[in-house]
């Protein structure tokens, strides 16, 4: 083999490039709070050091004909300082860069990634191997993990001999047979044909609303963070027996009615969850490997209180999430991506399709969230670092929430400059008596003008 | 670390107001864990500097013409194309500006609409087209525009009537070029008239109370 090695882009995380646009960039940010001002040189080295683990990290992204493909490449990652907003473009069509950058400011440590890369739990992988080997420089350290770059890696040879060693594991799974021979096992949110299960529920023509706002000035995501203690909403959330994510998104839907200043004719709310597959089918592949799950509920048609919403969602929710459910809705998904027809359509094409099939799943959503749940990070990392942050970012009203060090912390993004529904979020939560703290960046003209005088 | 005493929240780093509510804050400021990044463009400036800038272009074309000779024969294709271009270019700027009010937006286009084309009919040595057909037909299509938005579009008659009003006086106008003999053929004109006051009686009859009411609080002096 000459060159450097490269792999195709799947027509699944295909849809992040479709879909991009200048205020949803499709990045993600996820970051830790350290106890101590960070040492840009100490997270260069621990970066060096990460990076040379993760053979996927290495890629620059660049167009075929057909595909978008990945390609290895010689760059090394430079820390800096945050100079950018949260979530600024990373991919541009043309430039060879890396697909993820590393910034730090003041306490915390800020991973960036373009979402054809990796998802939340890849990222989350390399941020903790970072955290740790930032963490332990200058003491000595057992490396347990040399044999490591085959799993996190990129090379057509090592997903093939990653796949080969799993169907060799004796899993008969036919799930798993179909993503073995998918190539990669990447699997994207948008392309998700309706579930019947829903359409069911809701009269056809029910319209959906979707939150509209004025968008930012200079595109850039608003980011608004809410930190708590994560006992005092588990509390909330059990005491009306819903699980912490549905109980969320139950509040998330509230604040968007009451920011909304009334529904009108459109009485649907609709949220897309993704769901990590790596829990029901076990990969250590860093790469996009997640389903999505809509719900939603109706105000109007009977208990239409924070509690009852939870329960209502979490009885939607949670048939959907059983490993046969999933395994449906993926064998859907590759069988379309494997579909002739699509796959001789030249790139240009795919993208035009793809963004319109975007668009279309676009509509029938209000919001979106994702929970990547309580994170627990090696010694001696896990003692030196706070909170944990996780922001994406957004075509609509989002939230991304994760919690370490007993604090939860909930980070809504937008590509609009309204904060009213973080505030009736926040106002909701302080009134059942939760402690919450906010921090957001500075977005609008007023705000921004604010700092210089 | 400061405190919104409205939403009970902590608010970590310099901010006087409530990032969420805009009320003041209380107490000590913490250093804030985001940077103020400056903006890379703001689309509002951008937006103000296009539209200043189109309408100075816009202009300029207009006052430009006052360069050539008055004559029908002598405006050319050009100067036609050149002519509608800057005209559908205002309207189009005129449009965006005030998309939020339909009924006001359709009164600037009657009246913008009006004078360029009284202006073209100038440029062309004054055959009398803009006021005998141009503008009452503008003035009937605007009223019949209006007359379905209202009827199909949700809007508070606070908001519609005094521009609705408005456009039907407009339309009353044509009838004075008429008595003034600035026309040639009077059916248009006429027309527009008949509308324009069967129009202005109905309007009276449904909404009079509370165009009274809006041009009251208005023309408050």
């Amino acid at each position: 083999m000459s060159g450097p090695a490269w792999v195709r882009l799947d027509n699944a995380s295909n849809i992040f490039l479709a879909a991009r646009s200048d205020s949803d960039p499709k990045v993600f940010r996820m970051s830790a709070e350290l106890d101590h001002e960070v040492d840009p040189a100490r997270l260069q080295a621990a970066l060096d050091e990460t990076y040379d683990r993760y053979p996927l990290y290495h890629v620059v992204l660049r167009s075929g004909v057909f595909w978008y493909y990945l390609q290895d490449s010689d760059l090394r990652p430079v820390v800096t300082a945050e100079d950018q907003h949260t979530c600024a473009p990373i991919y541009q069509p043309g430039r060879r860069n890396l697909l993820f950058r590393v910034m730090h400011h003041r306490r915390r440590i800020i991973l960036e990634i373009f979402h054809a890369l990796s998802d939340g739990t890849g990222a989350l992988w390399f941020l903790t191997d970072l955290l740790e080997a930032y963490c332990a420089t200058g003491t000595p350290r057992m490396d347990e993990r040399v044999e490591e770059p085959t799993t996190h890696g990129l090379s057509v040879d090592s997903f093939g001999h990653y796949f080969r060693r799993r169907r060799r594991s004796g899993s008969a799974d036919a799930f798993r047979a179909a993503v073995a021979s998918s190539e990669l096992p990447a699997l994207a949110p948008a392309p998700v044909p309706p579930d019947t299960h829903v359409a069911k529920e809701r009269p056809r023509g029910a319209k959906v609303f979707r939150v509209r706002g004025r968008l930012t000035p200079d595109s850039r995501t608003r980011v608004v963070e809410l930190t708590m203690p994560a006992g005092q909403v588990l509390a909330l959330a059990r005491a009306e027996g819903v699980q912490l994510t549905m109980y969320l998104t139950a509040l998330f839907f509230e604040a968007v009615r009451l920011a909304s200043g009334g529904l009108g004719a459109r009485r649907t709310l609709t949220a897309s969850v993704p769901v990590n597959l790596r829990q029901f089918f076990p990969s250590t592949s860093p790469r996009n490997f997640f389903a999505t799950v809509r719900v939603e509920h109706t105000y109007g048609e009977g208990a239409d209180d924070v509690g009852s919403i939870g329960r209502q969602l979490e009885a939607q929710f949670r048939p959907k999430v059983t490993p046969e459910a999933l395994e449906r809705k993926v064998r859907r998904l590759i069988r379309l991506e494997r579909m002739p027809v699509l796959r001789v359509l030249p790139r240009p094409f795919k993208d035009l399709v793809l963004g319109i099939v975007n668009r279309g799943v676009n509509r029938s959503l209000t919001v979106a969230l994702s929970n990547l749940g309580r994170v627990a990070l090696p010694e001696p990392a896990e003692s030196r670092v706070g909170r944990m942050l996780f922001h994406v970012s957004a075509a609509r009203p989002q939230f991304c929430a994760m919690s370490h060090a007993g604090l939860l912390t909930v980070s809504f993004t937008s590509p609009f400059s309204d904060t009213g529904h973080v505030r009736e979020f926040a106002r909701l939560l302080t009134g059942s008596g939760v402690d919450v703290t906010v921090a957001a960046a500075r977005v609008t003209e007023d705000e921004l003008a604010a700092v210089d005088a | 670390m400061r405190r919104c005493t409205e939403c009970r929240v902590d608010v970590e780093g310099d901010w006087s107001r409530c990032p969420l509510c805009s009320a003041s804050l209380a107490g000590e400021e913490s250093p804030g864990p985001i940077p103020a990044v400056p903006l890379r463009f703001s689309r509002r400036r951008v937006f103000k500097a296009l539209t200043i800038t189109s309408i100075l272009v816009i202009l300029a074309s207009f006052a430009a013409q006052l360069l050539f000779d008055r004559e029908a024969a002598g405006i050319g294709a050009l100067r036609s194309v050149w002519l509608g271009v800057c005209a559908m270019w205002l309207l189009a700027i005129m449009m965006v500006r005030k998309r939020s009010n339909v009924a006001k937006s359709t009164v600037y286009f009657v009246v913008l609409g009006g004078l360029v084309a009284v202006y073209w009919d100038y440029l062309t040595g004054w055959g009398a087209w803009s006021l005998t057909y141009a503008v009452p037909m503008l003035c009937i299509s605007s009223i019949a525009a209006l007359l379905i938005t209202v009827a199909v579009m949700r809007i508070d008659a606070g908001d519609h009537i005094v521009y609705s009003g408005l456009t039907v006086l407009l339309g009353l106008t044509p009838v004075l070029f008429l008595g003034l003999g600035w026309v040639t053929s009077p059916l248009p004109s006429l027309i527009c008239g008949a509308l324009s006051f069967f129009t202005l009686v109905s309007l009276q009859q449904t909404t009079g109370r509370e165009a009274r009411h809006e041009l009251r609080k208005r023309l408050h002096l």
